[in-house]
């Protein structure tokens, strides 16, 4: 049994990757037409035929050691090829819902990619905990309102949420959410590198090409997109709005958040986010509504909520706007209040738990994989010499 | 000898090609008392135009010059009682030589001379008459057996249906899914009126012949005798001897078992570790063990996948929460039992991957360690498991010690490939080397009960088929119909036994002296007999060495050295209408062959070689079927026997100072008919290299 793995497999795992998305996983039988298929698939890391047996038999350290599913980004090619109709495609999808349970060390994720209920109640509870805080103290929100009659008149958003409180909340938000992200990137990132030998000059190397892909996913005009890389501008784009918004939010929220009705540098940014956000979400939510291309044709619950809470916040945030402008006060505060009890479960849920993960986990698989294969390349080389 | 008629068709191009009258007046030398010709004789007038001399006695021996037998054989089916005779002048000369041409025309007349010289040597047949029985015998009792006893029962046949265990069901009455079945298939034979069943019973002498075969049976009330007229082979299959793979774990521990063991155990009850009687909870097939393994079974045994995927089944209803694993060299679920595998493999804890077990030992826990190489996982995998099952193949039962045939080639069965009782692999199914036996099941081939089903069907009628045509005294595939069979001048005899030992159906015994004794309904009228004897004392009515030979003698040899002449001694099953399909397809090829179909190759008699060589022939190509494991031989090895008697006659050649080139052997697939013109031209060619025979003109 020299050199043989003893192998158990895990019968959770393959009922997890089978329940979210995997359904039709059992069904492949290894011809790897998928990984053949493949744009992105290379001789030296083939996916998704590997991947696709380690999950049927359960093999759980191989999978999570494994920057493969993050490497996919969903054309289906390998899906409408597959002869067995195991949908590989999906099954990768499937697979990084998986592993975003499996690094979030909370356990919350996997509940939640489990159980509607789970997920739903979670963000229920978020918003609840919202209004909750706008409708108690008396300090803050309607408890401060009570206090200035005049606000009741005319528009006067500092007595109702002062910029500084919710700034400063804001941060603190973004702080507590962008540290429980990094930890389960940490996770991964621990998870990806264990048993490989990659020197960290190796790492430096290919940071670049991290920060590249994190910033334009540039890997996912490679993939046989169908539509002309149709999916991959509207990401880009959708990206770009989201980010405005998010950066406007956290960092500039003084000049953001204003009472009179003129025109700021920051409505005009906000206006493109809520555009691009709006757009995108409505285009997206369509397509995945029609199963328009291979990658809509299987839609788990957390591919919906996304876009929805992303467009019912953008939705409300102009909301907001057009009734402030229009001076009418209590339909601006309940509307703050709204469009805040959807963000910001929103961003609680998604963040370090859910889909938004992605924008992590995917650049970090490929800085490894990229790094490991640089280092393969490189031990190629002096062994070439040697 | 019978007045001779001969008729030139001048149809389908041969009265462009050739000199119709210039035909007639070469056969006046043989004084016909009707010589017609016409431009197609195939139609109904000028069929009634033959049909009438033959009925007004004018003509016995009838000629027809035009198309090949091969085609329009009712048309010219006439009276029995007169000869008809085909003169091939369409494939083989107008469709394939130049038209107008002296070489052409020299061709047409040999070949008209040579029918004219054999309808004159010929006699109609007489066919055998003697009482024969149409019992079928089938021997077996499982899902193969009975299902040919009863397809002979539903088709208006008795049968009899020997078993040597106590009760009719064979294999699959040992398992849990066909255990129910399998006693519905018993009782129906059980109670069918035209079925004699003898269980617990077995062969003790089968003597004679199809329509007369003499049937000993031991029996539990003492012996019996009964007598049949054809008989079935359905005595299945035993499991690969376990034994021989220690490699794969059996005997190191008692969780190491087949599949015919698991059967077993799932159909007494539950699936449970052997060694300590509690349920298993993870099971691992091990597929292909011993099968497709040059050190084994070299063949794959076809039912073994489903059997385990089946088996699967029978885990799942025991313990959904087992894990079952498979590890296989190719799953092989042909057809609908894809579904099967499909089915096991949805299940999240079934799981399934290509390897080669290498290791299979006791683990500390108790439980077995199976250690495998080659995995689709990438790497060398071990897996810790209750129990390990075997799937091993099926080994033919009933090529030993079942049938006791009193014949002198031998008491069973000849076995083809890996010791099963086929002959031929292709184009007769269920035909053994034994006439009117028959084998059907997995004693045939490897096949699961559904196969096993359809074989029986298909082989009870093949003994129907027997038993009819021996009724009628004629010959059985592939010489269906042929009436004529071989006549034994005895008193020439040497006793050189060539004939008893090369009969390739067994036909002939001896008597202690070693004399044939011939079993006329065990023969397939292939002329191997006549070919192998050395006195030229076997013959047919329509078919003999001196027939042939006349045929030789007249073809006509010029003394000018630019005209060679070749003898084409062509198998008449394959190579024959191959010829016809070159000619179909308008190939040309050399003028200077004259061929002669034979009833197989292996009715080749050295002595025409020597005819046409001392007659000045250049050369002589026997054209037959491709010959070895695969052989494509209709009687089994006759190319391969003419190949045999060629090499002994090349050491005579020499002897005469004749170069052995101008023998020839080419085997020849149907399909290759396209290789033909160039097989005989580039022939054609080494002659003229060679210059003339010698011999020519004395």
């Amino acid at each position: 049994m020299n050199g043989s793995a003893l192998v158990q497999p895990d019968p959770n795992l393959i009922r997890d990757v089978m329940a979210a998305g995997g359904g039709d996983l059992k069904k492949c039988y290894q011809c790897a037409t998928c990984a053949v298929t493949c744009e992105l698939s290379t001789d030296e890391a083939p996916f998704p035929r590997p991947q696709m047996i380690a999950a049927q038999w359960g093999l759980k350290d191989r999978l999570i050691e494994d920057p493969g599913p993050w490497l996919c980004f969903y054309c289906g090619e390998c899906s409408k090829r597959c002869p067995r109709g195991a949908n590989p495609g999906e099954s990768m999808m499937a697979l990084r819902r998986y592993l975003t349970a499996q690094y979030d060390w909370t356990g919350l994720s996997r509940l939640m990619y489990r159980s509607a209920v789970w997920e739903l109640g979670v963000l229920g509870l978020v918003a609840l905990l919202v209004i909750a805080l706008f409708t108690l103290p008396h300090d803050f929100g309607f408890g401060l309102l009570s206090q200035y009659p005049a606000a009741l008149q005319t528009v006067m958003l500092d007595r109702f949420a002062p910029k500084h409180i919710v700034h400063l909340a804001d941060n603190i938000l973004a702080a507590g959410l962008g540290l429980l992200l990094l930890s389960n990137g940490w996770r991964m990132l621990r998870a990806l590198t264990r048993g490989r030998s990659i020197p960290s000059g190796t790492y430096l190397k290919a940071l670049p090409g991290l920060l590249a892909e994190a910033a334009t996913q540039r890997r996912w005009k490679k993939c046989a997109d169908q539509r002309g890389g149709i999916n991959w501008v509207r990401h880009l784009v959708l990206v770009s709005g989201y980010a405005t918004i998010f950066t406007l939010v956290v960092l500039f929220l003084p000049w953001f958040q204003v009472e009179d009705s003129g025109l700021h540098w920051t409505s005009l940014l906000g206006y493109y986010a809520t555009a691009v956000i709006i757009g995108s979400t409505v285009w997206m939510m369509s397509d995945r509504a029609a199963r328009r291309s291979e990658m809509h044709r299987f839609s788990h619950l957390s591919d919906w909520l996304f876009p929805i809470l992303l467009f019912l916040t953008a939705v409300s945030g102009i909301l907001l706007h057009i009734v402030r402008i229009s001076g009418l006060p209590m339909a601006t505060y309940v509307t703050y209040m709204i469009h805040l009890a959807i963000a910001v479960p929103m961003l609680v849920v998604e963040v370090p738990f859910g889909k938004w993960a992605h924008l992590l986990y995917r650049p970090l698989a490929m800085y490894v994989a990229a790094a490991g294969k640089e280092s393969c390349e490189k031990r190629m080389a002096v062994g070439e010499r040697g | 000898m019978n007045k001779l008629g001969v008729y030139v068709c001048s149809g389908c191009g041969i009265g462009e090609t050739l000199d119709v009258a210039r035909l007639a007046e070469a056969a006046a030398e043989f004084k016909p008392a009707v010589c017609r010709t016409h431009a197609a004789f195939c139609n109904a007038e000028a069929c009634g135009m033959i049909r009438q001399d033959i009925a007004e006695g004018k003509v016995g021996a009838v000629v027809i010059a035009g198309c090949s037998a091969r085609f329009k054989a009712e048309a010219f089916c006439f009276d029995h009682g007169s000869v008809v005779e085909r003169v091939n002048l369409r494939e083989q000369v107008a469709w394939s030589h130049q038209p107008q041409d002296e070489d052409t025309q020299m061709l047409a007349e040999d070949y008209l001379r040579m029918g004219i010289a054999r309808a004159l040597k010929t006699e109609p047949p007489v066919p055998l008459q003697d009482e024969v029985s149409k019992t079928i015998l089938v021997v077996g009792g499982g899902v193969a057996g009975i299902t040919a006893a009863l397809e002979a029962a539903a088709a208006g046949y008795e049968a009899v249906l020997v078993e040597k265990q106590e009760e009719l069901g064979g294999r699959a009455a040992g398992t849990r899914k066909r255990a129910a079945q399998m006693e519905d298939l018993a009782e129906a034979a059980l109670y069918n009126p035209r079925i004699r069943t003898f269980c617990s019973s077995a062969i003790e002498k089968i003597e004679g012949q199809p329509g007369m075969f003499d049937v000993t049976l031991a029996a539990p009330a003492g012996e019996q005798k009964i007598r049949a007229g054809a008989i079935v082979l359905a005595t299945g299959w035993k499991p690969y001897d376990a034994s021989r793979l220690a490699s794969l774990g059996y005997g190191v521990s008692p969780d190491v078992i087949t599949n015919v063991e698991l059967e077993r155990m799932a159909a007494a009850g539950a699936i449970v570790r052997p060694s300590n009687g509690q349920p298993a909870k993870s099971v691992l097939f091990v597929q292909c063990a011993g099968s497709r393994d040059a050190a084994h079974l070299s063949y794959c045994s076809s039912a073994c996948c489903t059997e385990t995927l089946t088996e699967i089944g029978y885990i799942r209803q025991q313990d959904a929460q087992a894990q079952v694993y498979v590890i296989y060299k190719d799953m092989r679920t042909p057809g609908p039992y894809e579904r099967l595998y499909r089915e096991a493999q949805d299940h999240p804890l079934n799981f399934f991957t290509k390897g080669e077990v290498a290791q299979v030992r006791r683990w500390e826990d108790g439980r077995l360690a199976v250690t495998a190489n080659h995995t689709l996982l990438g790497e060398s995998i071990t897996l810790c498991v209750d129990l390990v099952v075997l799937a091993t193949g099926m080994v033919p039962n009933g090529t030993e010690d079942i049938l006791k045939l009193a014949y002198r080639q031998g008491l069973e069965l000849p076995v083809l490939h890996n010791g099963f009782a086929d002959s031929h692999f292709v184009c007769f199914p269920y035909e053994t080397r034994r006439t009117g036996i028959y084998a059907a099941g997995a004693v045939r081939a490897p096949m699961d009960d559904e196969q096993a089903r359809q074989d029986a069907t298909g082989a009870a009628l093949k003994a129907i088929q027997c038993v009819e045509m021996a009724a009628r005294g004629c010959a059985v595939h592939p010489r269906g119909g042929d009436m004529s069979y071989p006549a034994f001048a005895l008193q020439r005899c040497t006793q050189c036994k060539r004939c008893t030992e090369e009969c390739p159906f067994g036909a002939l015994d001896e008597d202690a002296k070693g004399t044939p004794k011939p079993n006329l309904y065990r023969c397939r009228r292939c002329g191997v007999c006549m070919g192998a004897c050395p006195e030229r004392i076997i013959s047919f009515k329509n078919y003999s060495v001196d027939m042939i030979a006349s045929m030789i003698k007249a073809i006509e040899v010029p003394d000018n050295e630019d005209k060679p002449r070749v003898l084409a001694l062509v198998c008449e099953n394959d190579a024959y209408p191959a010829v016809d399909l070159a000619g179909l397809k308008r190939r040309q090829y050399d003028a200077a062959v004259r061929i002669i179909p034979l009833r197989c190759l292996g009715s080749l008699n050295i002595v025409w070689i020597a005819d046409a060589l001392s007659r000045g022939i250049d050369g002589v190509i026997l054209v037959g079927c491709k010959y070895g494991d695969d052989y494509q031989c209709h009687f089994t090895k006759g190319s391969e026997l003419a190949a045999k008697r060629l090499e002994n006659v090349k050491e005579t050649l020499q002897r005469l100072q004749l170069e052995p080139e101008r023998l020839q052997l080419t085997q020849l697939a149907i399909d290759e008919w396209d290789r033909l013109p160039a097989v005989f031209d580039d022939f054609v060619e080494r002659m003229r290299e060679l210059g003339p025979n010698p011999y020519k003109g004395f």
